[in-house]
């Protein structure tokens, strides 16, 4: 059975086997394999130099520096950290946080949770373009906000949000930090987390062609910033994050993450000529509707809502050629039409009738267009299956 | 979502999907695009005495998920040379099981179930069976 074009690299991305050698490599070693925290002996000792590179390559190629480093399984975790631990130490001070409703599940169900123990949350709505105006987040900041948490990138449309002004607005709010889950923005966007004046940023590993099972929260040193611990026992992670690190695991996210850093301009040029391709293709169809505009989104991701064809019926009919999704991969379980595109103003049907195309570092031309005849000859079939004109 | 091989076959090729035209065409249809599924079915038959007529071919349209367009083939597909009974060949409840369709659809094949008893009893009146 050959598999279909994979256009999903929005959900995960193939590790790159230059990731992949620098894992094996160490899975492999005799020498390698010791635990980072033992300090009593020359195996912990090599383990712990690849924990410290690691960290020092991540944090160069992100703007941050390596002290503000903390190691999670990925950017789910990195979220609910940064979210439970900025809320817990700062709970004195405010219990007001503010945040989106275009945000990942691992943002909107933190604060669902805090929500319900009682913390007052103001769910911004973005524009039918996608953006969180920093004139929302200034309005919506109250004396006692404690946290705002948004989103860089988003997962289903690929908007990119302007964390630089939002920063600002929270810098003039004594009291307001800013927290970032810049899982999708890896090796798509330039990201400096210094110049962004952000508080903490969530990133993963796995949607830059990294392992996945890794990712990290960066915290702010230089800015002060503080928060409670989750999980304990060990105190690694300067306490903030107990637990033993996997070596391997954090040499590939430091390779995938350098790469993505070294090659983010040639790859963004060629990944958007593609995705012009993409659009001039499936366009063509009528009746599309792109959901995020050209100039405001990341390359690597094309939204679409196409009129007249059901989405369940639209994704099955493409799936033997093309892996993608609708909506979030994360929640396509729920079978509902997509909560961020719904937030954009589009109706439910059109929500569901929507495909998010996820190219990467592996897409090339004619997988883009096995895309285009995937979607046209769907799309063709199933308007004539389905009566264009029923109401 | 995994389908079943009856479901799959009959959604990615729905040979019976279509319309037929003339005015020995019954028609009906039920539920809307707008909340999710569409079926309509066209049927023509010929009388056979008084009390029945036996259909002659049927084609359906439908704007819904695999499931739904693939009972609506299953159905047209064969319909010619059966009875024009307005009831389903099978109870809902087989047909979900048949096509392996997640309970929570089972809404939708009573749209199809409908639309196909709607296109019969509109045949049924016409030739003055009803």
């Amino acid at each position: 059975m050959t598999l279909p074009v994979y256009l999903d690299s929005a959900a995960t991305t193939p590790i790159d086997p230059r990731v992949a050698t620098v894992m094996t490599q160490i899975l492999r070693s005799a020498e390698e394999f010791g635990n980072p925290a033992s300090a009593t002996h020359a195996y912990g000792d090599r383990a712990s130099e690849i924990v410290d590179a690691a960290r020092e390559r991540v944090a160069a190629a992100v703007g941050a520096a390596s002290a503000d480093v903390v190691w999670t399984s990925g950017a789910t975790e990195a979220n609910n950290l940064a979210i439970f631990g900025v809320t817990a130490y700062y709970a004195n001070q405010g219990r007001h946080i503010i945040t989106a409703r275009t945000e990942h599940k691992a943002v909107i169900d933190p604060c669902w949770e805090l929500e319900r123990r009682g913390w007052r949350v103001t769910w911004l709505t973005p524009g039918s373009d996608g953006v969180v105006a920093a004139e929302q987040v200034e309005a919506a900041l109250q004396a006692d906000t404690i946290l705002v948490s948004l989103m860089h990138v988003n997962n289903e449309i690929g908007v990119i949000q302007d964390i630089r002004a939002i920063a600002a607005v929270c810098a003039r709010h004594d009291g307001a930090r800013l927290h970032v889950d810049a899982a999708q923005s890896v090796g798509k966007v330039p990201l400096d987390f210094a110049a962004t004046g952000a508080d903490l940023m969530s990133l993963s590993a796995h949607k830059a062609y990294g392992p996945k099972g890794i990712g990290a929260l960066l915290v702010s040193q230089r800015r002060g910033v503080r928060l409670e611990a989750r999980q304990f026992g060990g105190g690694q992670e300067r306490g903030l994050r107990s637990g033993t690190v996997a070596p391997h695991q954090l040499a590939g996210m430091a390779t995938a993450f350098t790469l993505a850093s070294q090659e983010l301009a040639q790859e963004s040029q060629r990944v958007a000529a593609l995705r012009r391709r993409l659009w001039d293709g499936i366009s063509a169809l009528g009746g599309v509707l792109r959901n995020g505009t050209e100039e405001g989104t990341v390359p690597q991701l094309l939204n679409a809502s196409f009129e007249d064809v059901e989405g369940e019926a639209l994704l099955a009919a493409v799936s033997e050629l093309i892996a993608v999704s609708s909506g979030s991969a994360c929640t396509s379980a729920s079978n509902e039409p997509s909560y961020v595109l719904r937030a954009l103003g589009r109706s439910d049907r059109l929500a569901e009738s929507s495909l998010r195309f996820g190219l990467g570092r592996f897409t090339h031309e004619a997988d883009v267009d096995q895309a285009i005849t995937a979607v046209g000859n769907a799309v063709t079939r199933l308007r004539k299956i389905s009566c264009a004109t029923a109401t | 979502m995994r389908y079943s091989h009856l479901t799959w076959e009959h959604f990615s090729h729905a040979a019976s999907a279509g319309v037929l035209t003339g005015a020995d065409v019954a028609r009906a249809a039920a539920g809307s695009a707008a909340e999710g599924t569409w079926v309509q079915f066209d049927i023509r038959a010929k009388r056979r005495g008084f009390a029945s007529a036996l259909i002659i071919e049927a084609r359906f349209q439908a704007f819904g998920c695999p499931h739904t367009i693939a009972v609506a083939d299953w159905l047209a597909g064969r319909a010619a040379g059966r009875s024009a009974d307005p009831s389903l060949p099978e109870p809902v409840g087989a047909l979900q099981q048949l096509f392996g369709m997640p309970v929570e659809k089972l809404g939708r094949l009573f749209v199809v179930e409908d639309a196909w008893v709607g296109a019969v009893q509109a045949l049924l009146k016409m030739q003055g069976n009803a």
